[in-house]
């Protein structure tokens, strides 16, 4: 017995379920979605499994713009009935669309935007954000709602009728729909009289999407004077425009540039200054290096010359040549030869030196008894050059004769100084000593 | 006449996609037919 009152209330559970869905396939008939929704929403508390009820709901949800909450009732389904349920087909045609799912999304979040922008009072923002919204889903219920709240809230009754007709197409009797239309009239009532008295004075016509409500009075010139006051009032602005902002601007931007440029060529300037700077201490170097090179030319020059007349010296010395081996090596600078070069050097000197001293002071006695004074002067220069003490003093003292005799008196004077200072207390002395104060007195005088 | 502070409290935010597996999850769907299983099923415990 108790069995069958179980079975009893069961199937009336489940008729009552489909007499909801069936009120709300009636009213959705008639585009009540929203009481279509109501009806769906109480058939599913009866009997959760209700699949078209679940699936119309879905339905419902995705043509007021409710897309996710579509979704949700569509996946609820397919879970209770994976076959043969035609939610399985609307899942399938919006996934394969992911594009068109990722749009909606966008939507959606704009929706969200939109609303917390009218929490922050930035009801102008919000405005915005919902035509963007509506333009992209135009059958966002809610979406049509806030706008017509928003148009209410700033009075602008005109554009909030048509947000809530909008609405209305989707959503036929759907109560915040009804409630704010009911507002619109209780308003345009109110302020009946007002607004017609406002619409004489203005003209609004339609941009687009746009309403622009302008004044119907417009300026008219009364007569050619005033035009040409207007004019040349016009000019005169124009003019001092120019000269007040366009000018300076211009001048500043110039100004701007000049002093970018300078910069840069200061910059370059600089650059360049280094560059010489550099440039200049490499020539430096490379001068400098090539100073070396030619020092180091020319001492290789001098080394080469040195051994040349070493090896003359030699050559002539072998020969017997005394004088001319002497000669060459006069030329050799000793600071040029290696240690076995210096020795030969040093071999050769000593064993010329006397004999070529000798040849020489024979040779230089010789042009002085003669009277070739010129001539015995260098050969005795050689000598005192190479020996002052040569002959005791002879060679310095016939030096000084024959420069006195040759008309050098200041030569002669310095040499028969230099004999009264080396040998002094001899007869050479004396003599010297004699012709310096003779020269001192009368440089006329002679022996 | 409206209170537009009052009536913006009615709207809320639209579920996004990224919320739907939560919006699934948590939708409460106990219905009469559960409730009538439970009653029953304490009316055979108590007999």
């Amino acid at each position: 017995m108790s069995h069958e009152i179980d079975s009893r209330v069961y199937t009336k559970i489940l008729h009552t379920s489909n007499a909801w869905y069936n009120e709300a396939l009636s009213r959705a008939k008639v585009r009540d979605l929203s009481g279509a929704a109501e009806c769906l929403r109480k058939s599913l508390r009866y009997n959760k499994r209700n699949i078209n009820a679940r699936n119309l709901l879905g339905l419902v949800y995705f043509e007021m713009g409710e897309t996710v909450s579509a979704l949700r009732e569509w996946v609820i389904s397919k879970n209770f009935q994976s076959e043969n349920n035609i939610a399985g087909e609307y899942l399938d045609e919006i996934q394969k669309n992911r594009a068109r799912l990722e749009s909606i999304n966008q939507t959606i979040k704009k929706y969200n935007q939109a609303l917390l922008y009218c929490q922050q009072d930035s009801k102008d923002l919000a405005v915005i954000q919902l035509k963007k919204v509506l333009s992209l889903n135009p059958k966002m219920v809610k979406g049509h709602q806030l706008l017509a709240l928003l148009y209410l809230e700033e009075g602008n009754l005109e554009q909030a009728a048509k947000a809530l007709k909008n609405a209305e197409k989707i959503d036929a009797n759907n109560l915040t729909t009804l409630r704010y239309k009911n507002e619109i009239q209780e308003r345009t009532k109110a302020t009946g009289g007002n607004s017609k008295k406002k619409d004489e004075n203005l003209v609004s016509y339609r941009s687009g999407n746009e309403t622009i409500i302008r004044p119907t009075t417009s300026f008219k010139e009364t007569s050619t004077g005033s035009t040409i006051l207007n004019i040349a009032i016009g000019l005169v602005l124009g003019v001092l425009i120019t000269c007040f902002l366009v000018v300076p601007g211009v001048k500043q931007s110039a100004k701007s540039n000049a002093k970018d440029e300078v910069l840069k060529a200061n910059d370059s300037l600089s650059s360049k200054n280094q560059e010489v700077k550099s440039l200049e201490s490499k020539v430096k170097d490379l001068e400098s290096q090539l100073d070396e090179q030619k020092n180091s030319a020319d001492s290789a020059d001098s080394r080469v010359a040195s051994f040349e007349q070493l090896l003359e010296a030699y050559i002539a010395f072998e020969d017997g040549d005394v004088t001319t081996a002497g000669d060459a090596l006069a030329n050799v600078n000793p600071e040029h030869l290696d240690e076995t070069t210096k020795a030969i050097y040093d071999e050769i000197n000593e064993s010329v030196n006397s004999e070529y001293l000798a040849s020489l002071y024979q040779e230089a006695y010789k042009n002085y008894n003669n009277g070739n004074y010129a001539q015995a002067i260098p050969d005795f220069e050689k000598i005192v050059q190479m020996d002052e003490s040569y002959r005791d003093g002879n060679a310095i003292y016939y030096l000084a004769q024959s420069y006195r005799k040759n008309n050098d008196e200041e030569n002669a004077k310095t040499y028969y100084q230099k004999v009264v200072d080396l040998y002094p207390n001899t007869e050479r002395a004396s003599t010297a000593q004699k012709y310096l104060s003779q020269m001192g007195a009368d440089t006329e005088t002679e022996e | 006449m409206i209170d537009f502070e009052e009536e913006l409290k009615k709207f809320q935010p639209s579920l996004e996609v990224e919320e739907a597996e939560d919006a699934i999850y948590s939708q409460d769907l106990t219905d009469m037919t559960d409730i009538l299983k439970e009653m029953l099923k304490d009316m055979k415990g108590a007999m």
